[in-house]
C-alpha cells in the first residue's frame, strides 16, 4: 500500500486551524449547553408548573429531533423565518448548544432531586433564600454527583461538532474532506482526523472521571 | 402587661393529605427556657418544629416569634429563620464545604458579614464545641457526634435567639451521644432558649424547664420534668414512658427520618 503523509504536513497550518475551529466549536457549544442545561434543569425542578411544562417541551423536542436536522434547520430555515442571516459557526454553536442543553438539563434535574430534602431545609433554616440555597448548597452537590454523565455528554459534544461540516463550518472533518479531495489521500487524512478526535475526547473522559473520583465524597450528603 | 413569650404557637393545624400531623397545637416558649418535646414516632414533633420556623406552612393557626407573625410565604419567614437555629437528626452538614465554611456560609451569605469576621466567629465556636482542629476537613471525615457538634456550631454562627433541635442524638452511636448532649447542656446553662425534640429522657429530666408530651398531633400534657416523669397525669404519658423504659435505647436507634 502506498502511504504518504506529505500532503498532510504540507497543509499543517490549514489543518491546525481546522482543529482550532473544532475545539472552539466544541467549547462554545459546551458552554451554551451547560448554562442552558443548568437553568432548564433547575427551573424544571424548582419552578412552577407552567414553566416546567414549557421546558419539558423544549427538552423533549430536542431529544426527539436528530441533531443533524436541528442544525440544518437552524442554518437554512431560521433565517427565513426570522429574516436574519446567521453565519454557519453561530448556527452550529446554537444548534449544538441547545441540543446538548436538553441532555445536560436532564442530568442536572436528576442530580438536584437526588440531594435529600434535609439539605434544603438546613440551608433555609440558616435564613438563605431558595435561590441562594440552590446555588450554594444543592447545585454544587448535584454537579459533583453528575460528573460522570456530564463527562460523557461533553465528549459527545466534541464528536458531534463534526456534524457542523454539513453547513460548511471549517472544522476538522470539513477541512479533511476538502484536503482529501485535493490530494487524493483520504486514508492518511481521515486516519489523522480520527486520531485527533480521539486525542480531544480522551482527556475529557479521563479528566472528568479523575475529577469525580477526587470529589465524589464531597457530593454525598 | 408587656410580657410576650419569645415564641408563641396558637392552635396550629397541619395536614398532609389525609394525615393530620398537627391537630391544634398551642405552645408558648419563654426567653431562656428549655422545652423538651417527647412523644411517639409520627406524633407530629418534627412537623411542629418546621412550622415554628416557617419551613412548613401551617393550614390554620398562628406562630409568632418575638411578637411577629410568621408566614412561610412572606419575606418575614427569612428574617425569622436567621434568628432561629435548627439542628437536624441527620446533621445536614453541607458535604461539599469544609467544616469552617459550613460555619461561615450562613453569616457571609445571609448576614453579609465579611469573611474575616465570619471566620473569627466560626473558630470561636469550633473551639467551644471542641473541634477547632477539624476546621479545614470536610464533614465526611468526622464521626456522627462530631458532625452534630459542627451542626450546632453552624446554627450558633448566626447568633440565634432560639435553637430548635429535632432528635439531635437519634442517629448517633451510643458512645457519641454524650458529647452532643454535653454541648447542648452547656448551651442551656448559658441561657439559650431551646426547643428540643428528644428521646433522651435523662437529658429532658435534667435540663428541661418544661416537658411537652405529644401524641397524634396534640399536646396531651405539659409540666416540669419532675411531674411528667414521676407523676404524669395522662394515661398515655404513662404508657409512652413505660414503653421507653422497657426498650430504652433500641427505640432511639430504630427511628428513621421520614423523607
Ligand atoms: N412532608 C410530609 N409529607 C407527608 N406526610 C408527612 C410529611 N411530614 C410528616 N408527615 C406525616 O405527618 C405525621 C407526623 O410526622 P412527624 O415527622 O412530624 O412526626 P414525629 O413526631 O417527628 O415522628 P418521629 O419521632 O418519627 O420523628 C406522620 O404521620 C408523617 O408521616
Ligand atoms: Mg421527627
Amino acid at each position: 500500500m502506498d502511504i504518504n503523509f506529505q500532503p498532510l504536513l504540507d497543509s499543517w497550518v490549514f489543518l491546525l486551524r481546522a482543529i482550532g475551529t473544532t475545539v472552539l466549536l466544541s467549547v462554545l457549544s459546551m458552554l451554551v449547553g451547560f448554562v442552558v442545561g443548568v437553568f432548564v434543569g433547575a427551573l424544571r425542578t424548582y419552578g412552577g408548573r407552567l414553566v416546567g411544562a414549557l421546558l419539558a417541551f423544549y427538552v423533549d423536542t430536542m431529544r426527539a429531533i436528530p441533531l443533524l436536522v436541528v442544525l440544518v434547520w437552524m442554518f437554512f430555515a431560521f433565517p427565513i423565518l426570522f429574516g436574519v442571516r446567521i453565519d454557519s459557526m453561530t448556527a452550529a454553536v446554537v444548534a449544538l448548544g441547545l441540543h446538548l442543553g436538553a441532555y445536560v438539563a436532564e442530568a442536572i434535574r436528576a442530580g438536584l432531586t437526588s440531594v435529600r430534602r434535609g439539605q434544603m431545609y438546613a440551608a433555609l433554616a440558616l435564613g438563605m433564600s431558595r435561590t441562594q440555597a440552590i446555588r450554594t448548597i444543592i447545585l454544587p452537590q448535584a454537579l459533583i454527583r453528575m460528573l460522570p454523565p456530564l463527562g460523557s455528554l461533553f465528549t459527545i459534544a466534541i464528536k458531534d461538532s463534526a456534524i457542523a461540516s454539513v453547513i460548511a463550518v471549517p472544522e476538522l472533518l470539513r477541512q479533511s474532506q476538502t484536503l482529501a479531495g485535493q490530494t487524493f489521500r483520504p486514508f492518511e487524512i481521515y486516519t489523522s482526523a480520527m486520531f485527533v478526535y480521539f486525542l480531544l475526547c480522551y482527556p475529557v473522559a479521563r479528566g472528568t472521571d479523575a475529577l469525580y473520583r477526587r470529589l465524589s465524597h464531597l457530593g454525598s450528603s | 402587661m408587656t410580657h410576650t413569650p419569645i415564641l408563641a404557637a396558637r392552635d396550629v393545624r397541619k395536614r398532609y393529605g389525609a394525615v393530620v400531623a398537627l391537630d391544634g397545637v398551642s405552645l408558648d416558649v419563654e426567653r431562656g427556657e428549655v422545652v423538651c418535646l417527647i412523644g411517639p414516632s409520627g406524633s407530629g414533633k418534627s412537623t411542629l418544629l418546621r412550622c415554628l420556623n416557617a419551613l412548613e406552612t401551617v393550614d390554620s393557626g398562628t406562630v409568632a416569634f418575638e411578637g411577629r407573625d410568621i408566614r412561610a410565604k412572606a419575606d418575614d419567614a427569612r428574617l425569622v429563620r436567621r434568628r432561629m437555629g435548627m439542628v437536624f437528626q441527620n446533621f445536614e452538614l453541607f458535604p461539599h464545604l469544609s467544616v469552617l465554611r459550613n460555619l461561615t456560609i450562613g453569616p457571609t451569605t445571609v448576614l453579609r458579614l465579611d469573611m474575616a469576621e465570619a471566620e473569627q466567629r466560626a473558630r470561636a465556636l469550633l473551639l467551644r464545641v471542641g473541634l477547632i482542629d477539624k476546621a479545614m476537613v470536610h464533614p465526611s471525615a468526622l464521626s456522627g457526634g462530631q458532625q452534630q457538634r459542627v451542626a450546632i456550631a453552624r446554627a450558633l454562627a448566626m447568633e440565634p435567639a432560639l435553637m430548635l433541635f429535632d432528635e439531635p442524638t437519634s442517629a448517633l452511636d451510643p458512645e457519641t451521644i454524650g458529647e452532643v448532649l454535653a454541648v447542648m447542656k452547656g448551651l442551656a446553662d448559658d441561657g439559650m432558649t431551646m426547643v428540643v425534640v428528644t428521646h433522651e429522657m435523662d437529658f429532658a429530666r435534667r435540663v428541661a424547664d418544661r416537658v411537652v408530651v405529644f401524641d397524634h398531633g396534640r399536646i396531651i400534657e405539659v409540666g416540669p420534668p419532675a411531674q411528667i416523669f414521676e407523676a404524669p397525669h395522662a394515661a398515655r404519658t404513662r404508657d409512652f414512658l413505660s414503653h421507653l423504659g422497657w426498650h430504652g435505647e433500641s427505640i432511639d436507634i430504630g427511628i428513621k427520618e421520614k423523607t
